[in-house]
């Protein structure tokens, strides 16, 4: 059975919410937190059986033994200075650690990770300083010092950019200026300006500090030589590339041992042969990306338990605001005012998927459904105005050319595409040429902003804030969506200013309550500039065999812990010894 | 089709004379004494080959509906009538029927995740909308639609007066209503969608299988014919001329088509997808050009052999022109050989085609071909199994047709083969 | 040793030892024919390296937009062509591509892990050898015997059987094959594992890369039982779908070669069918089956890009779509000389072969 209980109680949350007040919305979804205790605490709702069913129970002494997960994500790169995928992610937090983690299971909960106590920040928000814990050792047994941490950190900074990933660029240089050791066990981080999530960011796998073993200071290693020994509760011991990897605990661990003696992840070639295997036995957990049908499947089968995980890619329209036709207002509201966002959920997904409103998916900081609100699509008499309003009409259609890519984000993208054409031309006033092009050309011309004026790509974040849902498609020519001019920054005409004004003021507020407001204005101005058209949320689906389960201390043991940060953290596990 | 120039070749036996003398229509309709089973063959793949061909012409013929349209609810098996909807509604609720719901914002609604309920419940508010909005009205119907695990669900939601409706199928609610005393069935939602029955079942998104097969015969026979002519036109000629002529040009000829042939078919049609972007004439000329060096390399090896045999060199010897040499020598030779490839190659090509709509590359997914519904289909192998199966046989009995018709053209024309 | 070395040892030398056996034995005019095959064979592959490295240039695309997608910013790609030196003149880029190959230095991967490409086919390419070797095997040995049969006793119910047999299979889409393959024998007997190589909980040092030879080497019959049973399924669905063309061939060739005068000859001395067939029609009848195996190599290597999908089978094949995929010019263009290699090699050896079998052709 597929147990949807996350996303049940949440949908419920809304239902509540929409039910007491409308102006209620922004409390109920104001913090992601708030949603997880709801989810965790909530025993009165109706799936309360479905959801006992769903903890798998081990009994705490038994376990350990070897458990196999599967994937279908290719290892790309192993140095913390250079990783940027969510797989590489998974592998460097569980044989490393930042210095604060995530509460495994929860939306976005922070917890110490190596350091002794939270982060301090300077009155001036410049600085931040932490200090480590005492006694921490790599796996190897060297020690983990502050001058380790600031030289393994400042990697980031400085060698980033040789490597392909670049990642540097992402999420080190525009935040931090440069790292330094204070004394043996306290790390100060120097910032060029304050920004509201610079805890979530030292929780990024970036902000790991890697042993200098292994990853020497002044280059990359992004593939290195097992065993990798790191910070964390696990040590890579084998890696067999394409085929699989082993992982054994670190008893040089600072918490506890994991309740395992070894994981293995294996690598498939595709959701088939992976979901096949786990059918099969060959392999315990089934883990990214098994699609919506073959999850539902596989939880038919007797002996597996197929979850849905609170979290997952979110797809959306690029809208090109400088090509014709689209730079013209009326043309994008058209767009937007069209799409029936249950019926792609419904027809592609066999409702599997849920509708996404704005760009910020639901549970984050001050996410509101500004696209609802606004043009309580589908709505077509809506359309039609905002077309005629610019001279469109049933004999002079406006003719749309819409991009997508056939193969990268699995065949559903096509079937997407083609409900978007039919629901477009419902209007009777628009003309649709589809364009399917492969990947490695498509991306290129849809995220220059120089090609497509349509176009359809997908977005998960690198760090769990609304700031990366945002930012993103707005600054720096967007991407694809040309809001601002791509060398000066400066907005394209026609475009509210408004867009920069508020974002920028979001990203220095670090009142929660003050920044979840100006999110929510900043979120109706893109819905009524239409910078992109969200529309919906892939889910990410975990399968495993009975006898295998998460800790239940923990929010969400039904997906063994695998919660809003889709973090996958392997010591929670454990067997029932059979 | 038997080739005229097979004709020419000397008659050898009675049988042979008298084949020659009946006309065109006798042969045809007698063939089966003088061929056996291999005329059966002929016969009953050629039906194929025409079927399939009108087919290609006219899918409308066998397909019912608009292969892209989405006509029924989704994974519908093959001759099943999908279940009836009902609405279903809290014993105290103002609401009767969805039409009450006009005007009223998003009204939260319960359904069983995947179910064909909350398709036929919004289609049938866009009806109900659409007559309000013939009277005048600019009221819309709208829902939030909560999607639930199981219908148990939907009707405790509704119980507990979570959400204000809910819709279910008549079938599987009988025998839960008891448990659930404060809900009632409000009615049948109609739906346009509902009640109707496919031959071959429906996919993933709701699209009618033996449709989208009608279609998908199309593109199939476009891809292998028009590649097959392509490479044969381009290929026999060039192996007779390198064979017949030898020396540099044959060196050089040879040297392009092994350097073209070294490098693996499939990979080269997904670079040409890759850098035409996928469309079927980027397929086509992908398909084409890998068999050009097939015909040219066994077109050349057997007119080189054969150029060395006894009765080519005392044709030679008596003073034959090269012309003739090569018309009635070498080329009725090389006849078997290119009908087994020209046969091979409109299955192949049609294979490889699949293969790459397979490996997601080659036709844009939104096109009714088989290959694509194919690579669909194998993701929902265990759960509707009609899905791989048409296709799949599809695919065969086409590739079936070609083979066979060239297996038994070859046994009956294969000057060789015939001297029983 | 590198892994990538051990296997050109495996199989080059036998393929030396051959070839000089049949340069020391053969005729002059044979002799002098595999010299200039041999000199032949370096142009053929320095034209195709051109059309690669011209074709991958021409695609729009670049390593980071595929690997990053929307995460791609415009200064990290441009960063990134000037490190590897994709700013440059095409003209010098070839240049250098040119000195690789000769140097046998093929260069880093552009994407992933940046690994040297030598490490990565040295993974791939054993992987490759592995199924496609069997599978050869199997196809050839399944083919020429139902061929054999079905010729001799033409129009027999065993013909038409084999004919059947040859055109069904072939009619099959060999990931279709495959895929039921795995759900009969892999998930509803259970009898075999469905994807990879080995199970990843033995442990099974790696030296050749080739892991039959490995577990052998090593006398760890645990891994080379796990091994051998991973390499059923690919090998039956592949050479299965690959016998049905030799079947064929063989099956014409016999029938034809059954009615050459020299067979009517051995006929009519009173020699018996079965000598006949040995000694006379198979021998004959195997020179196109024999230009067949050459023709087969690239589509073999085709079906081996798809079967290696089906099964996750880490091999050349599956490796090349990918990075072709992810525009990682330089991979792609050690493949395909590879893959050239490899085909250039084959047809080379099937060209010897068939002069030495029909001294009708001299070169």
């Amino acid at each position: 059975m597929t147990k949807r209980f996350l996303l049940v109680v949440f949908a419920f949350a809304l239902v509540v919410a929409a039910c007491t007040s409308s102006d209620d919305t922004t409390t109920t979804t104001a913090g992601a937190a708030s949603t997880t205790t709801t989810t965790t605490e909530a025993p009165a709702a109706a799936t309360t059986t479905t959801a006992a069913e769903a903890v798998a129970v081990c009994p705490s002494e038994a376990g350990g033994g070897t458990v196999v997960i599967g994937t279908t994500d290719a290892i790309a790169s192993l140095d913390t200075a250079d990783a940027y995928a969510v797989r590489d992610w998974e592998v460097l937090k569980n044989f490393g650690e930042p210095l604060l983690k995530w509460v495994p299971g929860a939306a976005d909960e922070l917890q110490l990770g190596i350091a002794e106590s939270m982060p301090v920040a300077s009155e001036d928000g410049l600085t931040w300083t932490v200090t480590l814990r005492d006694g921490l050792l790599f796996g190897d047994g060297t020690p983990v010092t502050a001058q380790i941490v600031a030289s393994q950190l400042t990697r980031l900074l400085t060698i980033s950019e040789t490597g392909p990933n670049q990642v540097g660029l992402t999420l080190g240089n525009p935040y931090v200026d440069s790292i330094e050791a204070v004394d043996d066990r306290t790390v100060q981080f120097n910032l060029p300006a304050p920004i509201a999530f610079f805890q979530q960011l030292l929780a990024s796998a970036s902000y790991i500090p890697a042993n200098p073993a292994i990853f020497p200071e002044g280059e990359l290693n992004i593939f290195p030589e097992p065993p990798l020994t790191g910070t964390g509760p696990w040590i890579v011991t084998e890696i067999v590339p394409e085929e699989s990897m082993t992982l054994e605990p670190n008893p040089n661990y600072y918490g506890d041992q994991p309740n395992l003696d070894r994981v293995i992840v294996r690598q498939f070639a595709d959701p088939q042969s992976m979901a096949l295997a786990v059918q099969s036995g060959e392999i315990d957990v089934a883990w990214r990306i098994l699609g919506a049908e073959l999850a539902t499947e596989l939880g038919e089968v007797d002996g597996l338990n197929s979850v849905v995980v609170p979290s997952g890619p979110i797809r959306y329209l690029i809208i090109n605001h400088v090509l014709e036709p689209t730079n013209d207002p009326n043309v994008r509201k058209a767009i937007a005012s069209v799409i029936d966002r249950d019926e792609l959920s419904d027809v592609i997904f066999g409702g599997a998927v849920d509708p996404l409103f704005s760009q910020v998916p639901p549970g984050f900081l001050g996410a509101n459904e500004a696209f609802e609100d606004l043009y309580g699509s589908p709505d077509l008499d809506a359309a039609r105005a905002f077309l005629e309003a610019s001279g469109y009409s049933e004999d002079n259609k406006l003719q749309l050319p819409v991009w997508y890519p056939p193969e990268h984000y699995g065949a559903t993208t096509a079937d997407g595409v083609l409900l978007i054409v039919q629901q477009l031309e419902a209007t009777g006033m628009i003309d649709v040429s589809v364009q399917a092009q492969e990947w490695g050309t498509y991306v290129g011309a849809a995220t220059s902003g120089e090609d497509y004026a349509v176009s359809v790509l997908g977005w998960f974040f690198d760090f769990p804030d609304p700031e990366n849902y945002l930012q993103p498609f707005i600054e720096n020519g967007g991407i694809g969506t040309m809001v601002t001019a791509k060398e000066d920054g400066s907005i394209t005409p026609g475009v509210s200013p408004e867009l920069l004004t508020l974002l920028t003021a979001s990203r220095l507020e670090t009142d929660l309550d003050a920044r979840a407001a100006i999110l929510d204005e900043l979120q109706k101005v893109y819905a009524d500039e239409v910078v992109t058209v969200p529309l919906w949320i892939e889910p990410e689906f975990i399968v495993y065999r009975d006898g295998i389960c998460g800790d239940a201390s923990l929010p969400n043991p039904q997906t063994l812990n695998i919660g809003g940060t889709m973090e996958f953290v392997y010591s929670v596990l454990n067997t029932d010894g059979s | 089709m038997p080739d005229p120039v097979l004709l020419d070749a000397p008659p050898e036996e009675q049988w042979q004379i008298d084949l020659e003398r009946v006309g065109l229509l006798r042969r045809l309709l007698n063939g089966r004494k003088w061929y056996g089973v291999d005329w059966w063959m002929v016969v009953i793949s050629s039906i194929m080959v025409v079927f399939f061909i009108v087919i290609a012409f006219f899918p409308g013929l066998l397909a019912p509906h608009d292969p892209l349209e989405q006509v029924g609810p989704r994974f519908l098996p093959p001759g099943d009538k999908p279940d009836a909807e009902v609405l279903l509604l809290r014993v105290d609720s103002p609401i009767e029927s969805l039409a009450d719901l006009a005007g009223q914002g998003r009204v939260p609604t319960a359904v069983v995740q995947g179910a064909p309920s909350s398709e036929d419940i919004r289609s049938e508010a866009e009806r109900i909308t659409q007559e309000l909005a013939a009277t005048g009205s600019d009221d819309r119907i709208r829902f939030r639609i909560l999607r639930l695990e199981t219908l148990e669900e939907v009707l405790a939601a509704i119980q507990a007066g979570d959400v204000e409706l809910g819709a279910g199928s008549s079938q599987q609610l009988e025998p839960l209503m008891d448990a659930y005393p404060d809900v009632v069935i409000a009615g049948p939602i109609s739906g346009e969608k509902g009640g109707k029955t496919f031959l071959l079942g429906t996919n993933q998104i709701g699209q009618d299988v033996l449709s989208r097969l009608s279609w998908g015969a199309r593109i199939a026979l476009i891809i292998g014919f028009t590649a097959s002519i392509f490479s044969l036109v381009l290929g026999v000629p060039l192996g007779l001329f390198a064979g017949f002529t030898g020396g540099k040009i044959d060196r050089g000829l040879t040297l392009v088509m092994d350097s073209l042939y070294a490098f693996p078919g499939l990979i080269l049609a997904i670079a040409i997808a890759a850098v035409l972007g996928p469309s079927i004439v980027n397929v086509i000329v992908a398909i084409a050009v890998l068999y050009i060096p097939t015909y040219y390399r066994i077109v050349r090896g057997q007119t080189l052999s054969t150029k060395e045999s006894l009765h080519v060199e005392a044709a030679t010897s008596i003073g034959a022109t090269k012309t003739s040499i090569l018309r009635r020598y070498i080329f009725p030779l090389v006849i078997p050989s290119v009908a087994i490839i020209f046969s091979v190659n409109i299955a192949d090509a049609i294979l490889t085609g699949a293969a790459l709509s397979f490996l997601g590359l080659g036709l844009p997914p939104t096109t009714p071909d088989w290959g694509i519904d194919l690579a669909r289909g194998q993701e929902f192998i265990q759960r509707a199994w009609w899905l791989i199966t048409f296709p799949g046989i599809a695919v065969m009995l086409v590739v079936l047709a070609f083979t066979m018709l060239g297996e038994g053209l070859t046994e009956i024309f294969n000057p060789k083969l015939r001297k029983q | 040793m590198h892994p990538l070395l051990l296997t050109f040892l495996i199989f080059g030398i036998p393929a030396v030892i051959g070839l000089a056996y049949v340069f020391v034995r053969g005729s002059p005019g044979l002799r002098s024919y595999i010299v200039t095959r041999i000199a032949l064979t370096i142009p053929m592959i320095l034209i195709l390296a051109t059309v690669v490295f011209l074709v991958m240039r021409i695609i729009p695309g670049d390593p980071i937009d595929s690997a990053l997608g929307p995460k791609g910013t415009a200064e990290i790609k441009e960063r990134f062509a000037e490190q590897h030196g994709l700013n440059d003149p095409l003209a010098v880029q070839y240049g250098r591509f040119v000195v690789d190959i000769f140097t046998l230095d093929f260069g880093n991967s552009l994407v992933q892990s940046q690994r040297p490409i030598v490490d990565e086919l040295g993974e791939r390419l054993p992987a490759t050898l592995e199924m496609v070797i069997p599978a050869t095997l199997l196809a050839l040995g399944l083919g020429i015997f139902l061929g054999t049969r079905a010729g001799v006793r033409r129009k027999s119910a065993t013909d038409y059987g084999s004919r059947i047999f040859s055109v069904m299979i072939y009619a099959m889409p060999i990931f279709w094959l495959g895929l039921l393959f795995q759900l009969i024998f892999g998930v509803w007997l259970g009898w075999t594992p469905i994807a990879g190589r080995i199970d990843p909980q033995i442990p099974l040092e790696r030296t050749t890369n080739l892991l039959v030879v490995d577990a052998i080497i090593t006398g760890n019959w645990v891994a080379l039982r796990s091994v051998l049973s991973h390499l059923v399924l690919p090998t039956l669905t592949l050479g299965l779908v690959l016998s049905g063309v030799f079947l064929r061939l063989t099956r014409i060739n016999i029938i034809e070669t059954g009615q050459e005068d020299y067979v009517a000859a051995a006929r009519a001395r009173g020699i018996d069918r079965g000598t006949i067939t040995r000694k006379y029609s198979l021998k004959n009848a195997m020179i196109p089956v024999i230009t067949l195996i050459g023709l087969q190599v690239a589509i073999l290597l085709a079906g081996a890009v798809l079967t290696e999908t089906v099964f996750a089978w880490p091999g050349m094949g599956r490796y090349l779509i990918q990075r072709i995929l992810a525009r990682d010019f330089i991979a792609v263009q050690s493949v395909i000389i590879f893959f050239a290699l490899f085909v250039a090699v084959i047809s080379l050896a099937v060209d010897i072969v068939y002069s030495l079998l029909d001294p009708r052709v001299r070169y």
